[in-house]
């Protein structure tokens, strides 16, 4: 592996602290941070261990409402409010990852999707006194953090926010940098190039498979933690089956063969929307073409093919 | 009376989820010979319900006549379908599985924002053909004369679709290549013809259901979405590649949503995904699915 | 010291009886061989032994304990390991790391903290098994760019990696050129040494140059059972070999 594409996460976490002053506008630099770890996140289950989850959009959703409904309801501090959005997510994802992983490829992807919906549903219909229904929970209190003895809103400017995120985003980069390339993340590989041989080595790949949703769904439920305390406001699209596919397209469009790929997709994904929404409304539709002509032509991704076109040209020079 | 409701309720109840259920059946068996045979999940298959209730509209808004719209609809989008196979999934043949899965939900995106363009987001209620409008009297109730024409009408494609897959040659390829490509392959026969005809048949069948739900539910560019995981689940708890699963997990869900909805109106999605973990739990490969059958 | 037994091990599959009421014992340290005609139910016993498949009936005990109902990845750990007739390798992973992970399943799974890179011994113990079946040069390249020959002693690298007691071995040589082949038989010779290895093979020359005992299966029962001369004398797997009853 050449030097830069094992140094690249470095690489990734320079560029995106400095993201506000290379874009026109911060808002859309803290949508790339939130979604960039959602796919990072959704990544390690794709990319690095072979499953396709089409659910993801419950453990952003968790995140979200775990954070939303503490920050409302429980009057939590914000740290402790993150907390429970990410703890949400992960026993959710215990729940879920137990069920759909007693079946394999495109079964498992399909059941993750309808398990997705079905918290849709929780949300929208069964609890909607605690959590809105369709409005969501509005009005997400952001209190104030104290750190050393001095206290400061997050919220007091765009660009704070932005850093306060920016700081969870940099720490899971390296968390998950270390994962996958731990003797762990070696285990997740094997799973994913042959899990019969895995098995027949010793693994017991069931369960390994179930830990490393919870590892992906963590990330996924931060994600949604930040976004819940950055709109305040738990959105009930943040549950619906689009997300989890916002997920799969942003690290299909980067490249879910790389480990800084889904994030590249992710600005990709959010750049085009937001240029082609000031033309059209159905931005979805090209968004959908343009993920079909990757799916046809450009497996590797944005940031894969750019990686093997810099090996191959290395090879030649 | 049971719990305050009388036994008529509960009969009419029956009959509404018989209706519902067969709609989901036939969703059910297409997405699962298609599954069963090309191993693809064609997650616009809830697009294709979608698009032939927006095709329906169309032609009774040329023609005003039901009868025609139902002949038109499922040749219109199977034709869609088959175009589809031919040039976007037919390509990924060959290569990791999960990949027409991930075309066709990419094809999901095109085909929804499509109709959104076209016929605006909204969407339109589709009104009853005159001639199905009207209660029937069934001795203990009334109930709809349309829902009953459904009923009957969907009874009779599954009953055709038996005939066709028990006593044909084709039908007995079909068949076979849903148990083991490999071997049908293998005797000769060109299995992306066979593909590339399931999937137009399969798509049809959508498109039928979807003109013939439209009269109850309007229709409206979201339509698919939720049809897709209920006929999913459907085939998950039948069994998949079992069309006699489809058919009694699509009616037996059918009539749990509709009792459900009467009692709990609350829970009518939910219970759809409990009863999925229960089968999940208790009989991964489903009700009639078998063992190992791409698990 | 016997190391493998089976009792009365059935196994059907619908109507079929597959594996026949067929009691083994396996010596330790030897090298054993089945044989039969095909569909005798070779690759099926060799699965139910691993774990791969369930007994309908019948047990198997593997070093004194009774293995019928353990998972795959436990048997593993109990000290058996297979190479598989269709390889059955990790393609994009570098053909180091192939046996660098199978080897890592003695050590830990989860661990997610250190580097990988840190397991130091794992490293080197995974380089030598790469010398020992011939691959050293290649230990960079990615396991879906070697040849056919190479990928299956690949798969007889990872199948060491887990320092196993016994081996269990489903047609190594298939595919092979006759230079491939009797490189291999070197090669197995080799490893055969301090440990018991069940071989499946069909090229007969090659069992009856390596074993030191021949199973002989047909419709999943045992024919004949005896050393290679002995198998060769008999008439009975004349018959059925020949003839076909």
């Amino acid at each position: 592996m050449s030097f830069l594409s094992t140094r690249s996460y470095l690489g990734l976490i320079l560029v995106i602290a400095v993201l506000p002053f290379i874009l026109p506008y911060e808002a859309i630099a803290t949508q790339i941070l939130i979604f960039g770890l959602f796919a990072m996140g959704y990544n390690i289950l794709l990319g690095y261990t072979g499953l396709l989850s089409f659910g993801h959009a419950a453990f952003f959703g968790l995140g979200t409402y775990g954070a939303g409904l503490s920050l409302v309801y429980l009057k939590v501090g914000l740290f402790t409010g993150l907390l429970i959005g990410v703890t949400a997510a992960v026993l959710g994802a215990m729940a879920v990852g137990f069920l759909c992983l007693k079946r394999k490829g495109i079964y498992f992807a399909m059941l993750t999707l309808a398990f997705g919906q079905l918290f849709y549903f929780l949300a929208l219909v069964v609890f909607d006194n605690y959590t809105g229904g369709d409005n969501g929970l509005r009005g997400v209190p952001v209190p104030p953090i104290s750190v050393g003895g001095l206290e400061f809103s997050i919220i007091k400017s765009p660009l704070s926010f932005y850093y306060f995120a920016f700081i969870f985003c940099a720490l899971s980069i390296l968390i998950m940098n270390r994962i996958l390339h731990s003797p762990f993340g070696a285990v997740l590989q094997s799973i994913r190039e042959n899990e019969k041989r895995s098995q027949s080595c010793g693994y017991n790949t069931n369960r390994v498979k179930w830990v490393a949703f919870l590892f992906s769904a963590f990330f996924s439920g931060l994600a949604g933690s930040l976004h819940a305390v950055y709109y305040q406001l738990a959105a009930l699209n943040t549950l619906y089956w689009t997300n989890s596919g916002t997920a799969v397209m942003m690290t299909i469009l980067g490249g879910m063969g790389t480990f800084i790929g889904p994030f590249v997709g992710a600005g990709v994904f959010l750049l085009i929307e937001d240029v082609i929404s000031v033309y059209t409304v159905s931005w979805q539709l090209f968004v959908g073409a343009i993920f079909m002509l990757f799916v046809l032509f450009f497996p590797l991704g944005i940031w894969g093919t750019l990686q093997e076109k810099f090996r191959l040209w290395r090879l030649r020079g | 009376m049971i719990g305050g409701i009388s036994y008529a309720s509960l009969i009419t109840q029956l009959f509404m989820g018989l209706q519902i259920g067969l709609v989901y059946v036939l969703l059910a068996i297409g997405l699962s010979l298609i599954f069963g045979l090309m191993t693809v999940v064609n997650f616009a298959h809830g697009s294709f319900f979608m698009f032939g209730a927006y095709m329906g509209l169309f032609m009774m808004g040329l023609t005003g006549n039901f009868w025609v719209s139902l002949v038109f609809v499922p040749l219109a989008t199977g034709l869609l379908g088959l175009v589809v196979e031919r040039f976007t999934v037919r390509p990924l043949y060959g290569r990791d599985l999960n990949d027409p899965l991930l075309l066709t939900f990419g094809l999901q995106f095109v085909m929804v924002e499509s109709v959104r363009l076209i016929w605006g987001t909204t969407g339109f209620p589709f009104d009853t053909p005159s001639a199905l409008t009207g209660p029937v009297n069934l001795g203990f109730a009334l109930f709809p004369l349309y829902r009953i024409f459904v009923i009957v009408i969907t009874a009779l494609i599954i009953f055709l679709l038996w005939v066709f897959l028990e006593k044909t040659s084709l039908g007995l390829i079909i068949r076979g290549g849903t148990r083991d490509s490999l071997m049908v392959r293998v005797l000769g026969i060109d299995l992306s013809k066979v593909w590339f005809l399931v999937f137009g048949i399969g798509t049809g069948l959508a498109g039928i259901a979807g003109v013939l739900a439209a009269p109850m539910r309007g229709v409206h560019p979201d339509m698919g979405i939720d049809m897709l995981i209920q006929a999913f689940v459907v085939v998950v708890v039948g069994g998949m590649g079992s069309l006699k699963g489809a058919v009694i997990a699509g009616i037996l869900i059918g009539v749990v949503v509709s009792f459900t909805t009467l009692f709990y109106p609350m829970m009518g999605e939910v219970v759809i995904f409990i009863s999925m973990a229960v089968v999940l739990l208790i009989r991964p490969s489903g009700l009639f699915g078998e063992e190992g059958l791409l698990e | 010291m016997e190391i493998l037994k089976t009792e009365s091990l059935v196994k059907n599959f619908g109507g079929l009886r597959a594996i026949d009421q067929v009691d083994f014992r396996l010596e330790e340290g030897q090298l054993h061989s089945i044989i039969g005609p095909n569909g005798a139910g070779k690759s099926t016993f060799f699965k139910l032994i691993c774990g791969e498949l369930h007994p309908d009936s019948g047990g198997i005990r593997f070093r004194g304990e009774d293995i019928t109902a353990l998972p795959q990845y436990a048997i593993s750990h109990r000290g058996m390991s297979v190479a598989y007739q269709l390889t059955n390798i990790f393609p994009r992973l570098t053909t180091l790391e192939n046996i660098r992970v199978a080897m890592q399943s003695r050590k830990t799974t989860y661990n997610f903290w250190s580097r990988k890179e840190a397991l130091r011994d794992l490293r080197e113990k995974s380089a030598s098994i790469l010398e020992t079946v011939e691959l050293g040069s290649k230990k960079d390249e990615l396991a879906c760019n070697l040849s056919h020959g190479e990928q299956r002693h690949l798969e007889l690298g990872i199948a060491l990696a887990t320092e196993p007691a016994l081996l269990l071995l489903d047609e190594p040589t298939a595919g092979m050129s006759p230079e491939d082949t009797e490189r291999t038989i070197q090669l197995i010779r080799q490893i055969a040494r301090g440990r018991t290895i069940i071989l499946v093979e069909h090229k007969m020359k090659v069992v009856m140059k390596i074993s030191d005992k021949i199973t002989v299966l047909h419709y999943g029962a045992i024919i004949a059972e005896g050393k290679p001369e002995e198998i060769q004398a008999n008439e009975r797997v004349q018959e059925v070999y020949l003839k076909g009853r």
